[in-house]
C-alpha cells in the first residue's frame, strides 16, 4: 500500500460520493468502461454490467445486498481469451478481486488492462433470504451493513476475514469505510497501477498539507479499525471451522452432509475458480455401461444414482481448494441448503496453510501446484510404519 | 384431452390386492427381487444415514423394500427426474436382465423421449408408475417439512384432491396417469390406500411380473371420476398459472434478468441431454473485443452476457419434448417460474404439431419428420 490516496465525501453518503468520483474517472478519461453491479430490469436483483456511459452510474450499487454472480467470474468472461484494448475499472467485493487474481494466475483472466477497485465489505445476504422481498432486503442489509453487523449475513461472509485491502493486497484501488466518519470514505492505493490512477485523478486546487493532515488521520483511523476487525473476525472464523470440523469430519459425517445433494452442479458452475468448460464429473468418463453400475449396486446392496455424489464433491474440492476464496457462491445456488461454501473454505483453508498461500492476495505469488520446493511437507514423507505404529500388525 | 381421457391409459386388466398401496408396491419389488425375476430396481430412498436426505438408488437387496427399509418407492418427492437416471443406465446399450423402476407419469415420459431421441433404451425395463397427486417442492425436503406432512398428503390423495403444498407445476400438470407405464398403481382418488390396492397391468410385461401377487383379477373399463375432476381442476389451475406468466420478450428480459446463470434449470432437465450445453462451450467463450464492439454498440452490456439467449436456445431446443416435471424451477437458486414459462412455450409447440412428448415410443418426434403440406402459412 502506498502513500497515496484520497478522502471521499458527500452530504449524501459515500455510496454516492464514490459513484461521483467513478464518473469523474470516465469523464477524464482515465478508464474506457467500468465493470459494476447494477440493479436488473425488474429492480429484484443484481448483474455486473459493463458500461461506458457515465449516466448508467447512477442505477449502479457499488455494495449490492447479494453476490448474484461472483464478481472474479464476470471479469474472467470479460477476459479469458486477451486483455481487453480499454482500460476497465471492475469495482468488486475483496472475495471477487482474489478470484479475479487467482483466475489470472491459472491463465483464465488477463488484468493488465483492468484495474480492481474494492470496497471494505460487510457481506452479503443469502439469495434466497433475499429474494422473498427485494425490498425489505434491501433494507435489512443497509441496516446491518451500516453497523457492521454480520449476523443476517450468508455463513461465509459472517466469519470473512479477508473483508478490506489488508487481507486482499493484491486490489489496485480500495475503498474504505470501516472506522471513517458516517459519509466519508478514503481511496488508497495497493498497486502501482491504482497509484496512477490516483494521481491522475489529483484534482489539486485544495490546500494540499491540510488535505494530507487530514488524509493521513483517515487513513489512520481505518487502518486501526480493519485490524480490529480482522482479530475479531478470524477468531470467528477459527471457532465456526472448529465446530463445522466437528460436524463433517470423516467418509461418514461427510456423506451424511451431502446426502441431499441432487447432482445439479449449481456449486461447480458459480465457482469462480472452477473454470473448467467441460468438469470431468460431467464427461464421458463417467458414462458407463450398465452392467458396471448393476454390479455395484449388487456389490454394495444399493447404489444411489446418479452415482459418485460425494466423489465429485471430493473432486471438485481437491481441484480448487487451493484456489478457494471462500466467497460463499456455491451455497447461494445450491437449492438444498448444503453447507458446501462453509466446507470448502475449510477445506480451503487448511490446504492453503499446508502450503503457506492464500488464494487471490498477491499475483505474484505462484500457485503452489506449479511451483516447486526441494525442502516442504516432510511430514508426509514419514514412512507408514512410523506414522500408524503397530498399525501393519493391526491390518495383517 | 377428450372426455374419459384419464381412464384411456389404462388396459382393461386389473389386480385388486387386499394391502395397502405402500406394502404392495414394497412387497411386488421385494418379491422381484428376492425372486431374481428382476436385477435390480430403480427407486426413491433415504441416503447418508437416518439424518441423510432422499435419493433414487439402484436397489439390489431386496431388504431394502422390507418394512423398516431404506427403500421410499411413493415418496411424493422427486430430488432428480428418474427418466435422466434411466437415460443413463441404459446410455451405453440395454440392460442385460430386467431392471425394475418406479417412477412418476412425468419421469416416465421423459425417459421414453429420451429413448426416442437415442439417449436410452426401454429394452429390458420394467416401467411401474402411478396416478400421481404431484410432488413437494425441493426445500420441503430439507428441513423435514415433507415428513410432516405426507398424513396429509395421503388423506387428501384418498379424496382425489392435490395437497396446496405440491409443486405449482404438478397442479398445473394435466398428464398425472402415466402412460406406457407396464404396471400402474391407482393411488388418485382411491378409497383405504392403507388397506387396499388396486394395480392396473397394462402390458403383457406388466402382468408377468406382477403375477405371482395375491389378489383378485378384475377385467372391463374403469371410469374414475375422480380422475376426471382432478383433470378439470388441475386444467384451471394451470390456466391461471399460465396466464400469470409472459413468455414475450420483455416478459423474458424481465423475469430471466435475475438469473444467476448456474444453468441448474439445463443440468436437471431430463430432456437437455447435451453433454457439454452450447452455452457453455468454447463458441460462448469470446475475446475482450466481441464485449468491447458490444459496449460500443449498447452503451452497456451484462457480463457474463447471453442471458436470456441462453433460456431461448434451451427453450428452442428442448420445448418440444418437454414434459412440464418442474425439476427446473425446483433447482432455481434464484426462484425463477422458468417450468411454467417451458410448459406454456412448450404446451404451445407441441400442440402445432399434435405432439405430446413421451406419450408413445412409436410416435416421431415432429423434428424428425417430414411433411409435404404443413406450415403453408409462413411459407409465403
Amino acid at each position: 500500500m502506498s502513500d497515496n490516496g484520497i478522502v471521499l465525501a458527500a452530504e449524501d453518503g459515500v455510496e454516492a460520493a464514490f459513484i461521483g468520483w467513478l464518473k469523474e474517472t470516465l469523464n477524464k478519461n482515465i478508464f474506457d468502461a467500468l465493470l459494476i453491479p447494477v440493479g436488473t430490469p425488474a429492480g429484484d436483483s443484481f448483474a455486473y454490467l459493463l458500461l461506458q456511459e457515465p449516466a448508467i452510474l447512477d442505477s449502479a450499487s457499488p455494495l449490492p445486498p447479494v453476490m448474484p454472480v461472483q464478481g472474479g467470474k464476470a471479469i474472467g468472461r470479460l477476459t479469458m481469451r486477451e486483455n481487453p484494448s480499454k482500460r476497465i475499472a471492475a469495482v468488486v467485493r475483496p472475495c471477487e478481486a482474489r478470484a479475479a487474481i487467482e483466475l489470472s494466475k491459472l491463465e483464465q483472466a488477463h488484468l493488465d488492462n483492468v484495474c480492481l477497485i474494492t470496497l471494505d465489505c460487510p457481506g452479503v445476504l443469502p439469495l434466497a433470504d433475499y429474494l422473498v422481498d427485494p425490498v425489505a432486503g434491501a433494507a435489512r442489509f443497509k441496516e446491518a451493513s451500516a453497523q457492521w453487523d454480520r449476523s443476517p449475513m450468508r455463513p461465509t461472509c459472517q466469519v470473512c476475514d479477508h473483508f478490506s485491502l489488508r487481507q486482499a493486497p493484491g486490489c489496485d484501488l480500495h475503498v474504505g469505510t470501516l472506522g471513517c466518519p458516517d459519509g466519508t470514505a478514503v481511496v488508497v492505493a495497493g498497486s502501482s497501477k491504482g497509484d496512477h490512477v490516483l494521481e491522475q485523478m489529483d484534482m489539486g486546487g485544495q490546500d494540499e498539507d491540510e488535505q494530507a493532515d487530514f488524509l493521513n488521520t483517515a487513513v489512520t483511523d481505518w487502518g486501526t479499525q480493519v485490524e480490529q476487525v480482522e482479530e475479531a473476525q478470524t477468531e470467528r472464523r477459527r471457532q465456526a471451522q472448529e465446530d463445522l470440523r466437528e460436524e463433517i469430519a470423516g467418509a461418514e459425517k461427510l456423506l451424511g452432509v451431502f446426502s441431499s445433494c441432487i447432482n445439479c452442479h449449481n456449486c461447480q458452475r458459480v465457482c469462480p475458480v472452477c473454470y473448467c468448460r467441460q468438469c470431468y464429473f460431467e464427461s464421458a468418463a463417467l458414462k458407463l455401461p450398465a452392467e458396471n453400475y448393476l454390479a455395484r449396486a449388487e456389490r454394495k446392496g444399493a447404489l444411489r444414482f446418479s452415482p459418485d455424489t460425494l466423489l465429485f464433491h471430493i473432486g471438485r474440492a481437491s481441484h480448487m481448494a487451493l484456489s478457494c476464496v471462500s466467497c460463499g457462491a456455491c451455497e447461494d445456488a445450491c437449492p438444498m441448503d448444503i453447507p458446501v461454501g462453509q466446507v470448502f473454505s475449510l477445506l480451503g483453508d487448511r490446504a492453503q496453510k499446508a502450503l503457506g498461500y492464500v488464494a487471490g492476495t498477491s499475483l505474484e505469488d505462484p500457485l503452489p501446484l506449479v511451483s516447486y520446493e526441494m525442502d516442504e511437507l516432510h511430514e508426509v514423507e514419514q514412512p507408514y510404519v512410523e506414522v500408524y505404529p503397530n498399525q501393519e500388525v493391526q491390518d495383517a | 384431452m377428450p372426455e374419459g381421457a384419464t381412464s384411456s391409459a389404462f388396459a382393461s386388466e386389473r389386480l385388486q390386492i387386499n394391502q395397502g398401496a405402500e406394502e404392495t408396491v414394497r412387497e411386488l419389488l421385494r418379491s422381484l427381487l428376492e425372486s431374481g425375476k428382476v436385477n435390480a430396481v430403480l427407486a426413491l430412498g433415504r441416503t447418508g444415514g437416518p439424518s441423510g436426505g432422499v435419493a433414487y438408488s439402484l436397489f439390489r437387496d431386496p431388504e431394502a423394500f422390507g418394512a423398516d427399509g431404506d427403500a421410499l418407492p411413493l415418496l411424493p418427492f422427486m430430488p432428480a427426474n428418474a427418466g435422466g437416471l434411466l437415460s443413463r443406465l441404459t446410455l451405453e446399450g440395454p440392460v442385460a436382465e430386467p431392471v425394475a423402476a418406479v417412477v412418476k407419469p412425468c419421469e416416465l415420459r421423459a425417459f421414453i423421449e429420451l429413448v426416442k431421441l437415442s439417449q436410452g433404451n426401454l429394452d429390458n425395463i420394467l416401467l411401474i408408475s402411478s396416478t400421481c397427486g404431484g410432488v413437494y417442492p425441493l426445500d420441503m425436503g430439507i428441513d423435514g417439512s415433507l415428513e410432516k406432512k405426507l398424513p396429509t398428503y395421503w388423506e387428501r390423495m384418498e379424496q382425489g384432491e392435490l395437497d396446496d403444498d405440491v409443486r405449482p407445476t404438478c397442479r398445473a400438470c394435466e398428464s398425472f396417469v402415466p402412460e406406457g407405464a407396464d404396471i400402474t398403481v391407482a393411488l388418485l382418488g382411491e378409497a383405504d390406500l392403507d388397506t387396499q390396492c388396486t394395480l392396473h397391468l397394462n402390458t403383457e410385461r406388466g402382468a408377468a411380473f406382477a403375477g405371482d401377487m395375491e389378489g383378485t383379477t378384475v377385467s372391463g373399463k374403469r371410469d374414475s371420476e375422480a380422475l376426471e375432476r382432478s383433470l378439470d381442476e388441475r386444467k384451471a389451475f394451470r390456466e391461471e398459472l399460465f396466464a400469470g406468466v409472459g413468455v414475450g420478450l420483455k416478459d423474458l428480459i424481465h423475469t430471466f434478468g435475475r438469473c444467476i446463470g448456474c444453468h441448474g434449470c439445463k443440468t436437471v432437465c431430463p430432456i437437455c441431454y447435451c453433454r457439454l450445453c452450447y452455452f457453455d462451450s468454447q463458441n460462448c467463450e469470446r475475446p475482450a473485443g466481441f464485449y468491447e464492439g458490444e459496449l460500443a454498440r449498447k452503451g452497456g452490456l451484462r457480463v457474463p452476457s447471453d442471458t436470456v439467449y441462453f433460456q431461448l436456445g434451451r427453450m428452442a431446443h428442448m420445448a418440444i419434448s418437454c414434459v412440464g416435471c418442474g425439476m427446473c424451477t425446483d433447482v432455481c437458486p434464484a426462484d425463477i417460474p422458468v417450468s411454467t414459462m417451458f410448459s406454456k412455450v412448450g404446451a404451445a409447440a407441441q400442440a402445432v404439431f399434435d405432439y405430446q412428448p413421451g406419450r408413445d415410443v412409436t410416435e416421431e418426434i415432429p423434428l424428425r419428420t417430414f411433411e409435404e403440406e404443413e406450415f403453408t402459412e409462413v411459407a409465403t
